[in-house]
């Protein structure tokens, strides 16, 4: 019996030795290999979206014989887990597509090439600097380009407005207001309703803009959410849901305007793909307008994707190659056709002066131009990405618990500056 | 005689050839073993010490863990505030989750433990939630608490001329939504291991009560309650260890309305935290030291209620 149990120690320790053997992996990218690169790239993202940029990779294997890119969809739900999962193990994707944030997510972590080494000076020329602020690290490292974007639209239908006596789309908050109880009055049973990042920091932010708060010094270095600005814009974001009866959980945005359920919609701009092809009686029904404006003017936040090479790739030149090629005038040409085509969907290339080639309506296109010009991305600071989180739960107890929201910015102020370090 | 014959020849062999023999017929199970055994150590044992070790480092998943000894442990038990909440969350949700199951689980055992047509439909019925895709039920939740007029919850509200409720962004909803999901879904599988133990009761006791004058109320307290008392402890410990791993109910029907946890974390257990911390915010070695805690979390109360049953089962 003492044999066993001696044997038996023996083992656990011997795996608990091996199992403590993992000693991680490395962080320095390959060198280029010799010969063709056959690349493999995971665009997160639907079907659709995936099949339109192997159009464009394809057009680019043309252009280059030696290089075939392979693409493949991942779902955003789980895909920052695949990609971490792929830095992890160093095996995967040669390129990766993904939020705006996880360029410096996972380059941070050293899972990304910082594509500074292979010149992206005329990809940062081409993109607003906005946006290109919010995909550069900290310290100046860019381990993923902006692929496309993503901006906040104000929806609404024109024949509801009018029917309650709301002459035009509200251009203040004011007038944002004011429409809403008008067409609550009207009999409009939700009038207002929110989409993208619903009851989270996104929305809020819009308002924190408007009204001439900011997250961060221009340098990270101070936390400045908790600004006179921004209790006004918690406030007034706030009492979207305590008076005005704004839904706080995700809702179908085409459906309700379809339906005369609602009358306007603060979302994201890849909702008017949806439109049209999932509503048929909602066409020419609906209109956009910029996001009303604040006490500091217009203002609102910019999203959409990164494209970059993770620093496993035995192709890094060969993939950043491929990440540069995709901000010419073919390859967003390409890109806004297929997406369009395959999807429905409107692709808005991170070069703004190509936005009038978008498959878009007059009035869409407008009002995406117009938005541009006061657009902010992510904060690129130490911390945000854990602090975002965190600042979306100090909101929420503004609505849910009425708490002061002196205090519940405070408060978030703290955890950002603890995370800023 | 058959004893006798079997063991003739035992005594009869040398020591040697008997230890040789009984190795002989075992190698053959032991070999069988061995599909099992690899995959076992590889896919179970090996993470385990691997996630062990990583709780005592700092690991990003990308770069080598360092090692920072005990360091995560006392972050997560004197300090992280969202770990706080988590247990507190899980400890809630499990009491309420286990007790809930166990008694709708009893009573439906109770009711349909005939072997009439009745009652085989009625318990295959009650038992479909355990087989079926998890994700599908959770996204039909997702619909049933819909904060829209169309969602079935704020439907049926609306036929009295109620207001819709943002069911799955009020923070004081969350936990009881997350009991009701798991009690519906738990109770056939309980209802399923009671019938067996109700059946396996010998049905001498009850006639014995009977002759003694007991009512149904009192077989069911002296008779029944006593003789399920194994069935009960194993009901309640895989129902404890399965409503401590939550995860599902929380990540994909409260997404909807907020990131991993619910509004306000109303909803954040340990297993969601865990993954929040190490998929979502890349801190391996912490989320490690999460899982291992609620390893000793589960462990500890196991034996406790072990313990507990035994010593009733002494009195």
């Amino acid at each position: 019996m003492m044999h066993r149990r001696t044997l038996a120690a023996a083992l656990a320790t011997m795996l608990l030795a091996a199992g403590c053997t993992t000693t991680g992996t490395g962080t320095t990218p390959r060198q280029d290999a010799e010969g063709p690169a056959e690349l493999l790239f995971w665009n997160t993202g639907s079907d659709e979206q995936a099949a339109a940029m192997q159009v464009a990779a394809d057009r680019y294997k043309e252009l280059h014989q030696d290089v075939t890119i392979k693409v493949q969809a991942i779902a955003w739900d789980d895909g920052h887990a695949k990609v971490l999962t792929a830095a992890t193990s160093r095996s995967g994707p040669d390129i990766v597509s993904g939020g705006l944030s996880w360029g410096i997510e996972f380059g941070e972590l050293g899972g990304m090439i910082d594509l500074n080494g292979y010149d992206v000076s005329q990809a940062k020329q081409q993109t607003r600097p906005e946006l290109w602020n919010s995909i550069t690290s900290p310290g100046g490292a860019v381990y993923g380009i902006p692929m496309d974007m993503t901006l906040y639209v104000f929806y609404y239908r024109p024949d509801l407005l009018q029917k309650a006596g709301v002459g035009a789309p509200p251009a203040t908050w004011a007038e944002l207001f004011t429409a809403v109880d008008k067409l609550k009055a009207s009999g409009v049973p939700t009038p207002l309703v929110e989409e993208w990042g619903t009851f989270e920091w996104l929305p809020w932010f819009n308002y924190l803009k408007q009204a001439g708060g900011s997250l961060y010094s221009d340098d990270c270095t101070q936390v400045t959410i908790n600004s006179e600005q921004a209790v006004l814009a918690t406030t007034t974001w706030a009492d979207q849901y305590r008076k005005y009866g704004v839904p706080k959980a995700t809702v179908d945005v085409g459906a309700g305007l379809a339906k005369g359920e609602y009358a306007m919609a603060i979302g994201a701009s890849y909702l008017a793909g949806g439109f049209d092809s999932g509503q048929p009686e909602l066409k020419g029904k609906w209109q956009t307008a910029p996001l009303p404006t604040g006490p500091a003017g217009a203002g609102s936040f910019v999203g959409g994707k990164i494209v970059g090479a993770m620093s496993y790739t035995e192709h890094p030149q060969a993939a950043a190659d491929f990440v540069k090629w995709l901000y010419t005038d073919e390859a967003v040409e390409i890109l806004q056709r297929e997406v369009f085509t395959r999807g429905g969907e409107l692709y808005i290339s991170p070069r703004p002066e190509l936005l009038a080639k978008a498959n878009a309506s007059d009035n869409l296109r407008q009002t995406l131009q117009t938005t541009l010009n006061s657009v902010t991305g992510p904060p690129n600071c130490k911390g945000w990405e854990t602090s975002g989180a965190e600042v979306s739960k100090r909101l929420q107890a503004v609505v849910n618990d009425n708490a002061d929201p002196r205090t519940a910015l405070a408060e978030a102020a703290a955890v950002m500056q603890g995370n800023l370090g | 005689m058959t004893t006798a014959l079997i063991e003739k020849p035992s005594t009869a062999q040398p020591a040697g050839a008997g230890k040789r023999a009984r190795w002989r017929r075992a190698v053959p199970g032991y070999v069988m073993l061995l599909p099992f055994a690899g995959l076992f150590a590889g896919f179970l044992v090996w993470p385990l010490l691997n996630a062990l070790y990583f709780a005592f480092t700092d690991f990003n998943g990308v770069r080598p863990p360092s090692w920072v000894g005990l360091e995560n442990f006392r972050r997560l038990w004197f300090e992280d505030p969202r770990f706080r909440t988590g247990l507190v969350n899980s400890l809630i949700y499990v009491s309420c989750t286990v007790t809930l199951t166990t008694a709708a689980a009893l009573a439906l055992a109770l009711a349909f433990r005939g072997t009439s047509w009745r009652d085989r439909v009625l318990r295959t019925i009650f038992f479909l939630p355990s087989v079926t895709s998890t994700i599908a039920v959770m996204l039909i939740w997702r619909w049933i608490f819909s904060g829209e007029r169309f969602g079935l919850a704020n439907t049926v509200l609306s036929w009295f001329g109620a207001d819709p409720v943002s069911w799955l962004s009020t923070p004081h909803w969350t936990i009881p939504l997350l009991v009701v999901m798991a009690v519906w879904g738990g109770c056939g599988y309980g209802m399923v291991i009671f019938v067996s133990g109700l059946n396996a009761i010998p049905e001498e006791l009850y006639e014995a009560g009977r002759l003694d004058g007991a009512s149904a109320w009192q077989q069911f307290c002296y008779i029944t309650l006593p003789q399920l008392k194994p069935v009960t402890t194993y009901v309640v410990i895989t129902g404890l260890i399965g409503a401590f791993q939550v995860f599902e109910a929380v990540y994909i029907v409260f997404r909807a309305v907020s990131s991993v946890g619910g509004v306000q974390d109303s909803g954040l257990m340990l297993v969601p935290y865990l993954y929040d911390m190490g998929f979502t915010k890349f801190q391996l070695g912490y989320a490690s030291a999460i899982a291992w805690t609620l390893f000793l979390i589960i462990f500890v109360i196991s034996m406790i209620q072990l313990r507990v049953t035994r010593a009733l089962r002494e009195l």
